[in-house]
């Protein structure tokens, strides 16, 4: 099976892209979209399977950035 | 792998025989791109239709004041640039590969549209998942309101 899959970004301020995965996407799996790392947060079916093909809409947000380390 | 078996993992080929996928393959054309190169411009004549087997691709829009946008993002199995191939109209926006090694394969206007003539139930199968892939689109534009394709 192969999954299409529609991410799109929570609160729309990047933009969200479509690939095919292998593997059905997990809520807290990391996913590249184009430059950025983000997290699932929700999947579902958006219409149904084809042939050997799965439609899904995954929503995403993206990963906490590292806080700065004080240097003293 | 073999592109025949790339192509049999990618929707708009989905429903293809082996030999209509030999054909499809026969007629696609490999390229590669680096990080940032641009694989065409918006507004420019468009007589190929691609799809990724490597990598993402960034479609990038003008805002009209001479800058432009990232407005969605394209992984492997996708399909781009149909639409100039469609309505022959020039591209509808600028795609930029977005990771090194990106690759896709092109399709020619032209030798898709003889393929089409020649055996129509390739062109049967091939443009209902191609109406399927743009229908798929317009879902997660519908769902994302910072896309546009």
């Amino acid at each position: 099976m192969i999954y299409k899959v529609s991410y799109v970004v929570s609160g729309g301020d990047y933009p969200g892209g479509i690939k095919n995965e292998t593997e059905r996407p997990q809520v807290g799996a990391v996913v590249q979209i184009g430059r950025m790392k983000f997290e699932v947060t929700e999947v579902h079916e958006i219409i149904p399977p084809r042939d050997d093909f799965q439609f899904l809409h995954a929503t995403v947000k993206p990963l906490p950035t590292p806080e700065k380390q004080s240097s003293g | 792998m073999e592109l025949v078996n790339i192509l049999a993992s990618v929707p708009l080929c989905s429903g293809l025989s082996p030999d209509q996928l030999a054909s499809l393959t026969a007629i696609s054309h490999r390229e590669t791109y680096n990080t940032d190169a641009t694989i065409f411009s918006q507004n420019h004549p468009g007589d190929k239709m691609y799809i990724i087997t490597r990598g993402q691709v960034e479609i990038r829009l003008n805002d009209g004041s001479g800058g432009n946008h990232a407005t969605l993002y394209l992984g492997q199995g996708q399909l781009f640039g149909e639409m100039a191939l469609l309505d022959q109209g020039t591209r509808s926006a600028s795609v930029v590969a977005v990771e090194d090694g990106t690759e896709v394969y092109a399709i020619r206007a032209s030798d898709f549209l003889a393929l089409c003539q020649q055996d129509t139930a390739i062109g049967f199968i091939v443009m209902r998942n191609m109406a399927l892939d743009l229908s798929f689109k317009l879902r997660h534009k519908n769902l994302d309101p910072s896309a546009s394709i």
